[in-house]
């Protein structure tokens, strides 16, 4: 069953990285074939990744969630499969580059701490395994996808700061027709326009004007969805990874409590797990206030991603715990 | 906010009431706690927490080590300032639930100008005044709208609403980490835990309850696995096998293993971890020396080595010693060439270590030999009584909905006005939400094409 694994994570590792250049090539140039390129190898890498983890599955009799590479590796399907969802939903082929290539280099990170068979040492002997590992890394891949998406719109945001000169710039959500004289009808024509594929250019009047101009940046930045769409996405992506980082954390709780005798015991991870949850959970209060949403949740976002990243493999790799299971 | 006159008439008391709802009532301030706690968490990750002070000096820079130690980050997590802040976000949690989520509503049901509001649509519509109203609700009511009418100044409005009761949502969550704020709380009041470790076939009295655990005895399986690293010794079941009787006389007959508590009489008992007690025999030319226990002793323990001062210590328990090994210590933890690390203090400096097998005599000097007679398996049991775990429990169910029902359940208000005459008449439609308008862009643009197509639909 080994060679199964073996030949489906080859498989995996070689799907998104073709997805990935061609889904770069749509990031760039916009050319629908590269977008029916990529995203059929997206799927067909999802298919192989779920063939190995099913394989892996089949092969121990247990969930494949025990160590680090198989965390990895579903965290990189994850993040697919949501990315996926959302991009279907929101029209976001154009970020496949940057997911495909990031999960492929986890992927490709996680084959580095692949061991082999081990069976499981008896904490993990739990029918949580099956539940609560999943679930925080589903949380993971969904705090990547928001970084993706926040990353966007900082990129967007900063270079329409440097076309903008001496044009107003609106950095956040729409504002309420009574706050922005003469917006009355902004919404609709956001809404008319998104379904053409095109955005709402009173947002970013430097890039609209720029792209007027000539200028190809421009251009292609126009081309994707205007601010306060990437600052809803993003908003919509971490109110799936939130709610599914508090259950998982408290499914932890409840097997910590059937093998460790305490719910919590401030190991690292729970703790690094926490902190997380309070970054995002500032990023959804301070998302209630216009003054905050846009820009500064964007870097809240980006902020808490790296934090994920340090919980899920700065924690694991460099500080010991009740979770070191690297291997 | 209160006025200038307002705020001249109050006392001082009310004058710092107001200031207090308005600073804890006030987002941002709780997002600075939230900051706080988030810091003060992340140091409890980065700093190892309940250490000895000797492994802060010799993890960290004298200076760092210092100020950890002075700071008290080496305990953070059950620090008053740690606790404090906690306590203040259950405070601000409290004020904001009253001051801003329970008053917080849907815009009144009055008129507006509907190309004012940033979500509005105007629809094409025939027929009767009458027959598009109704048809209009129809539709509304259809997409899991709540439809009022009412009139001002002589213009009919229809008003419908969705999930208003979702606005409830924060206040949910809000309770959530109250009661599991309560729950652990409950804990620290009533609740107790400790660990006890017994040899196999000795009995030992939980000190807070007097309940009585016997080990019969302690297994564990070690599976040798080959991977690409190399041998490894994985651990595969530790389980006791025990008998827990209450004071009353109650007992019940248990096989322990991790994930797999025993319930018995109010306490949680958990299979913790073993180790091996080794009997210790300490002569001096020939004679036994006072003061050596006779029975096995648990790694980490000590005993004198008679008036000299100087005491050894149990240190660790090696269960193959390998010669080729760098550090003698085989990679197979099971006993098959078993011996023990043994440290030798004297007061509290340590003098050295060594391996002795079991069954040598290690000679110390001054005539005194040590020899480990004999090794007998131990059981760690941990034991916890927490009356909050239901109350926790609960808390996180409530969270978590709350959680939910604020994320995706997005309370909305529509205004609607007809304008026209006869059998032509525009539908002006204008959405509002307390999220915002963006919020709930998508689902309006869906509403309006969906009217529109229904209209459609209904003219041809």
């Amino acid at each position: 069953m080994s060679q199964f694994v073996t030949i489906f994570y080859a498989l995996a590792v070689a799907c998104y990285a073709v997805g990935a250049l061609a889904l770069f090539a749509y990031f760039l140039w916009r050319a629908p074939w590269q977008s029916m390129l990529g995203i059929p190898f997206a799927i067909a890498g999802l298919v192989a990744q779920a063939g190995a983890i099913a394989s892996e599955a089949l092969a121990t009799g247990w969930s494949p969630t025990s160590n680090l590479y198989d965390s990895l590796s579903l965290f990189v399907a994850f993040t697919v499969l949501l990315f996926l969802i959302f991009a279907r939903q929101y029209r976001l082929w154009y970020l496949g580059g940057f997911v495909l290539l990031i999960g492929d280099f986890f992927l490709g990170y996680a084959g580095t701490w692949n061991e082999g068979y081990r069976p499981l040492v008896p904490s993990l002997q739990s029918y949580w395994l099956a539940i609560h590992v999943p679930t925080v890394v589903a949380s993971y891949a969904a705090f990547m996808l928001a970084f993706c998406t926040s990353a966007l719109y900082l990129i967007k945001y900063y270079l329409e700061r440097s076309h903008a000169g001496g044009l107003e710039l609106r950095s956040v959500g729409l504002q309420p027709a009574t706050a922005v004289p003469g917006s009355g009808t902004m919404a609709m024509a956001a809404l008319v326009a998104d379904r053409t594929g095109h955005t709402v250019q009173d947002e970013t009047p430097g890039l609209a004007l720029a792209a007027a101009q000539g200028d190809k940046i421009a251009q292609w930045l126009m081309g994707i969805p205007s601010l306060a769409k990437l600052d809803v996405i993003t908003y919509r992506i971490i109110a799936v990874g939130l709610p599914l980082l508090s259950l998982g954390i408290i499914m932890g709780a409840m097997w910590a409590k059937e093998a460790w005798g305490a719910y919590w015991q401030w190991d690292p991870k729970e703790t690094a797990a926490l902190f997380c949850w309070i970054i995002y959970l500032a990023y959804m209060h301070l998302h209630t206030r216009n003054q905050w949403r846009g820009v500064r949740c964007s870097w809240i976002s980006v902020v808490g991603f790296a934090a994920v990243i340090f919980c899920y493999l700065g924690v694991n790799i460099w500080i010991s715990g009740l979770h070191s299971y690297k291997v | 906010m209160a006025t200038a006159a307002e705020t001249e008439r109050r006392s001082p008391v009310q004058a710092l009431s107001a200031e207090f709802v308005d600073t804890f009532g006030n987002v941002l301030f709780a997002v600075s706690l939230l900051v706080v706690w988030g810091i003060m968490t992340l140091i409890g990750v980065l700093v190892d927490q309940g250490k000895d002070t000797s492994t802060y000096f010799n993890e960290y820079p004298p200076q760092l080590a210092r100020a950890i130690l002075r700071l008290g980050l080496d305990h953070i997590y059950h620090s008053y300032e740690y606790v404090g802040v906690i306590g203040l976000i259950l405070t601000s949690i409290g004020v904001c639930t009253f001051k801003r989520v329970i008053p917080a509503r849907l815009p009144p049901l009055r008129p507006v100008v509907v190309d004012k509001i940033p979500l509005h649509a105007f629809i094409e519509a025939r027929g009767s005044e009458e027959e598009v109203k109704s048809r209009l609700e129809r539709f509304l009511v259809k997409s899991g709208w709540q439809i009022r009418r009412k009139v001002f100044n002589g213009v009919e409005w229809t008003f419908a609403d969705k999930h208003n009761w979702a606005r409830r949502g924060v206040l949910v969550a809000h309770l959530g980490f109250v009661i599991i704020a309560a729950g652990t709380t409950l804990y620290w009041w009533k609740g107790y835990s400790g660990e006890v470790a017994i040899l196999s076939g000795q009995t030992v009295e939980i000190p807070q309850n007097g309940d009585r655990l016997t080990v019969h005895s302690f297994n564990y399986t070690i599976k040798p696995t080959p991977t690409r690293g190399g041998l490894v010794y994985q651990p595969v079941d530790y389980v006791s096998d025990l008998t827990a009787t209450s004071p009353g006389g109650a007992a019940t007959h248990y096989l322990l293993r991790v994930n797999h508590p025993l319930e018995f009489d109010g306490i949680a008992y958990y299979q913790a971890s073993y180790g091996y007690g080794v009997t210790f025999r300490l002569t001096q030319a020939g004679r036994p020396v006072a003061g050596v226990p006779s029975g096995p002793i648990l790694e980490g323990d000590a005993f004198p080595v008679g008036p000299t001062g100087r005491s050894i210590q149990y240190t660790q328990f090696v269960g193959t010693i390998d010669p080729r090994a760098p550090s003698g210590i085989g990679a197979d933890p099971r006993p098959f060439n078993p011996g023990v690390i043994v440290t030798v203090f004297d007061g509290s400096q340590p003098l050295g270590q060594e391996i002795v097998p079991l069954g040598r005599v290690a000679e110390l000097g001054g005539g005194y030999a040590l020899e480990p007679v004999s090794y007998r398996l131990y059981s760690g049991i941990q034991y916890r009584h927490d009356p909050g775990i239901p109350l926790v429990g609960l808390g996180a169910l409530v969270l978590v909905a709350g959680v939910c029902v604020s994320f995706y359940l997005l309370p909305a208000r529509l205004f609607v006005r007809l304008e026209g005459e006869g059998e032509r008449w525009t539908v002006g439609l204008a959405a509002q939400t307390p999220k915002g308008y963006t919020m709930f862009e998508e689902q309006f643009a869906k509403l309006v094409v969906a009217l529109q197509r229904s209209e459609e639909a209904t003219a041809s």
